[in-house]
């Protein structure tokens, strides 16, 4: 196999990777994972008493995949708009999460301590809360951006 | 960029629903480039003059800020 070959393969391989999104239905799923985790994570802060520190992490990363599947699953009627309106949502959510994650923590940091005298103390943002971010803006955008196209 | 789509359309008494099946896009796409919201591609561009069996050119005019 010569060099352009090569070079084409990895195009298609490439391409065949952004153009790939789930079934419809999984955007249903998706939802129903999310709804379930959501009412998991209350259940457990507000009537599991022990150690569920893994149960919080656990549902934390079942939320992050439920939401993952409403954001990479097809719309009902997908065409070249609906593709370009969630290519320009996925540029917000990653624009808006970068700044989210440089600006939270001094909010954070900020507000604690006016709040009460000598509050928390300076930490970054976690994983969980950037992706949760980005996947929520993602979602907003593309909704926002469908419904006034 | 400017289109007469809604002219093309009339003509052929098609309804926005009606062009958007016959091209394989939503109504809201045809809706969107009708008030020339969204500039289509050129597939989608061609799939209209395949349809209005005219030239491209004919319904998609450059504007002045173009």
């Amino acid at each position: 196999m010569n060099k352009q070959k090569i070079m084409n393969c990895e195009r298609n391989r490439l391409e065949k990777l952004t153009n790939f999104r789930l079934p419809q239905y999984f955007y249903k799923i998706g939802i129903a994972i999310g709804v379930i985790t959501i009412i998991m994570m209350f259940v457990r802060a507000f009537a599991m008493e022990g150690d569920t520190e893994w149960l919080k992490h656990l549902l934390q990363k079942t939320l992050l995949i439920g939401m993952l599947l409403m954001s990479i699953s097809r719309d009902k009627e997908e065409d070249e708009l609906t593709i370009k309106l969630r290519m320009q949502s996925y540029a917000w959510a990653f624009i808006t999460g970068v700044i989210y994650a440089l600006v939270m923590p001094y909010v954070e940091f900020g507000v604690s301590n006016a709040v009460h005298n000598g509050g928390e103390v300076y930490k970054d943002l976690g994983d969980f809360q950037i992706l949760i971010f980005m996947l929520m803006v993602q979602l907003m955008c593309y909704h926002t951006l469908k419904r006034y196209r | 960029m400017e289109n007469t789509i809604k002219v093309e359309r009339a003509i052929l008494n098609l309804t926005q629903d009606d062009l958007a099946k016959k091209i394989g896009v939503s109504r809201q796409t045809i809706n969107s480039i009708e008030a020339n919201r969204y500039v289509p591609s050129t597939v989608l561009a061609l799939k209209l003059s395949q349809l209005f069996n005219k030239p491209v050119n004919d319904f998609f005019k450059l504007s002045d800020d173009d």
